[in-house]
């Protein structure tokens, strides 16, 4: 421990030293070099990034960006301390679950002022208007896409099964997983998540029985003010969805995360997946799975009939140390409008940001045509505000995703958990 | 080597009752007289001269950052909200020691530690028995079994999770197909069965140390010893237990104790496989600090690495006094 805490100090003096060294600012010419900084970092991704800000200074002669590249598992932690620093940092990549500490601490800056003529902002999206701007007015970020789920399925083994159409809903979800369910054959009807990020799914199942009385600015919240977790429609959501588990899961879903379903539902072995849209590009890489075999449904309703759609997002902020907020500012207007936009979240498979983009041919085909449903039915897809900014949310994860696995493995019951998250949301709403 | 107490003008004093200082035979070693008058002042400036630099780089380093780091268990701490990072005494501790989490991964790390110590001592010393052995391609077996030590923790964390996936992993098949199993074990989903797994996973991977380490030894043990006990009848058993294991008895405690503290601090293959899951039942110390820090609490996290270092500090001293207790018995 000695030792890795040696090093972590280790590591902030280096990320201090680096930053003493001037890694950004202004020559003498007048030139300004801009450090930015990604989090969600990947190989294919960091190309797509590079690509733009190549266009970026061709378009701005006078600024030079240099872009750092972490390892993703290790991003948020650097980016902390190279903001705890204070200084070499001027565009950072900001997510939803990050901006909420990253400002509590002071170290984002509030983009309003730079942003207020960019015309950019008629043509983004509701929902991203909405998450560039926070509960005060301020913009700490503007998103660059969002993460929404859909449910890929198998068309072949639903209709093996007996089923003319994929499930709607939760309800429907467990009766056609459970019928393809055969262990013998080595097939599974639900990519079920037990493992890291388990509570996302327990979440939305609950979210999609409550769908009739959530409070859209708060999605862990009724409109009465009480927690999601407290009404009676939660109890009947976990039945549904634990029987999920019993009834047409892997057994060792239970300790599954991302890898793990996007590997299960490529390799052909479970007929259902609830996930993001930057899955599609890895499905279609499958070579267990030819085309015509999958795609993907709208996200499942519940008893009335609507699912709360929890978009989770990441964007573009600047650091409040940054001596060039106006040049930083004018990079991230650049990648949040026009081709920019369009090139980053067609090639790293977002839910894009800007109006047009969502028209285009690009979102309307094959594994993507369930977004462009979703969008078309506000009413039924609704979109609700998680609060994952807040700064507590890496805390409720850890407490939650345990906690879902101790009802997995009989440690717990249902109606214990509800009370649990019950609680927890009660007490941290009313002592912060 | 002898260390002589200096005075103040640099002569060699004389404790009450001590034996006068003698010359050393050992190339090397001091002399009383004028050198050692010369040693403590010009000579004693240069080595202090020479070794400044390392001392600088060490407690800037190594010093600062731990005694740094370690006052972080006394505040409060938190990344998600630095606004405040005044002193809260033992709160931490507290904080800690009231969280029944604790317990449990105290359990499981003294399971984690046992469990795999002591498998990973018999099959290493097997392995270094037979290795001792003079056989054709031993050079090959050797580089072969010593290999897992080359590959990262995390990277063994991480094939062993797959090998131990109830679906898709290599061990249910060869169970099926051996007759020993019919229906796939869940092996990371549930409590005992993934301590099993990390566990074998653990063994699997610290064995060549204890190889190498015993090999090492061996070697050292001269044949004479065993033609001599040969000779007098001794079997296999006895000459392992009243020689060879003899012989080799300081290296064994050092190394078993060297892999005491190492297994204890060591999260990656638990990381990896099963992120202290289900339900935190495979947390260990290590892997819940690392846990608490993810969730931007660094102040309990460096209470639970100073936790850790008052354990293995106590054990160390325990351990070392046991066996120091046993040689001059």
């Amino acid at each position: 421990m000695a030792h890795k805490k040696s090093m972590a100090g280790l590591g902030l003096g280096l990320v201090a030293a680096l930053a003493l060294s001037g890694c950004s600012g202004e020559a003498s010419d007048g030139s300004v070099t801009l450090q930015m900084v990604e989090s969600l970092t990947n190989p294919a991704r960091t190309e797509v990034l590079d690509e733009l800000i190549g266009q970026f200074e061709e378009e701005n002669p006078g600024i030079t960006v240099e872009l750092v590249s972490p390892p993703t598992d290790q991003a948020d932690q650097k980016i902390q301390q190279m903001l705890q620093a204070g200084e070499g940092i001027d565009v950072v990549e900001v997510r939803d679950i990050t901006v909420g500490p990253f400002s509590t601490n002071g170290w984002l800056a509030d983009m309003s002022a730079e942003l207020e003529d960019w015309d950019g902002w008629a043509n983004l999206t509701e929902n991203a208007a909405k998450y560039a701007t926070n509960a005060e007015g301020k913009t700490y970020y503007v998103p660059y896409g969002f993460y929404g789920l859909s449910l890929f399925y198998r068309t072949d083994l639903i209709e093996e099964a007996g089923f003319d159409a994929p499930p709607a809903s939760w309800e429907e979800l467990l009766e056609q997983a459970s019928a393809i369910q055969d262990p013998s054959k080595n097939q599974f009807g639900y990519a079920f998540r037990g493992g890291t990020n388990a509570n996302s799914n327990v979440v939305v199942a609950i979210e999609a029985y409550v769908a009739d009385q959530i409070d859209p600015d708060n999605a862990f919240k009724l409109e009465n003010g009480d927690t999601i977790f407290s009404a009676p429609e939660a109890a009947d959501a976990l039945e549904t969805y634990f029987e999920l588990f019993e009834k047409a899961s892997p057994p060792s879903s239970v300790a599954w995360g991302y890898p793990e379903m996007v590997e299960g539902f490529s390799n052909g072995s479970t007929a259902f997946l609830l996930q993001d849209p930057e899955v599609i590009a890895t499905v279609e890489q499958s070579a267990a799975l030819k085309a015509d075999q999958w795609t993907t449904a709208p996200l499942l309703t519940g008893p009335t009939g609507k699912a709360i759609q929890p978009m989770a997002t990441a964007g573009w902020g600047t650091a409040e140390s940054s001596e060039h907020k106006a040049e930083a500012a004018k990079l991230i207007a650049f990648l949040s409008e026009g081709e920019a936009s369009t090139t980053f979240t067609e090639k790293n498979s977002l839910v894009p940001i800007l109006k047009d983009a969502a028209e285009s041919d690009f979102s309307k085909t094959g594994a993507w045509a369930s977004y462009v449903t979703m969008n078309e039915n506000p009413d039924t897809y609704i979109t609700a505000v998680q609060p994952r900014d807040s700064s507590w949310w890496t805390e409720w994860i850890q407490k939650s995703d345990a906690e879902v696995q101790q009802v997995l493995i009989g440690q717990m019951t249902q109606q214990e958990l509800l009370e649990s998250w019950d609680a927890y949301w009660v007490d941290k709403w009313k002592n912060n | 080597m002898t260390r002589t107490p200096i005075d103040t003008v640099g002569r060699p004093s004389s404790r009450a009752g001590a034996p006068a200082e003698r010359p050393s035979a050992q190339a090397g070693a001091p002399r009383a007289g004028g050198r050692k008058r010369a040693f403590t002042t010009r000579k004693g400036f240069a080595i202090l001269g020479f070794l400044a630099p390392a001392m600088l780089f060490v407690s800037v380093f190594i010093y600062y950052p731990m005694i740094s780091g370690s006052q972080m268990a006394f505040r409060n701490w938190n990344l998600t909200n630095l606004t405040d990072t005044s002193w809260v005494g033992f709160k931490n501790f507290e904080a800690i020691f009231a969280n029944p989490v604790f317990y449990t991964v105290l359990g499981n790390t003294l399971l984690w530690v046992l469990g795999s110590i002591i498998p990973q001592l018999v099959i290493g010393f097997a392995i270094a028995l037979w290795l001792r052995r003079k056989f054709r391609f031993r050079g090959v077996y050797q580089a072969l079994i010593f290999f897992p030590w080359a590959i990262s923790g995390f990277l063994i964390g991480i094939l062993f999770r797959w090998m131990f996936n109830s679906e898709f992993g290599v061990v249910n098949d060869l169970l099926a197909k051996a007759g020993l199993i019919d229906s796939p074990i869940p092996w990371l989903a549930e409590p005992g069965s993934a301590m099993t797994a990390v566990i074998i996973a653990n063994i699997w991977y610290g064995v060549t140390f204890f190889a190498i380490m015993i090999l090492a030894a061996l070697q050292s043990v001269p044949d004479d010893l065993f033609e001599a006990a040969a000779l007098d009848g001794a079997g296999k058993v006895r000459t392992l237990f009243q020689i060879t294991i003899p012989y080799i008895r300081t290296t064994l405690a050092l190394t078993i104790l060297l892999r005491v503290i190492w297994i204890f601090n060591f999260p990656d293959i638990i990381w990896a496989m099963t992120g202290g899951g289900p339900a935190n039942q495979t947390h260990i110390v290590t892997t819940w600090m690392i846990n608490t820090t993810q969730r931007g609490d660094y102040g309990q996290a460096s209470a639970i690495g100073l936790i850790v270092v008052g354990i293995l500090l106590v054990f160390s001293a325990f351990y070392l006094m046991a066996i120091r207790e046993k040689k001059d018995a």
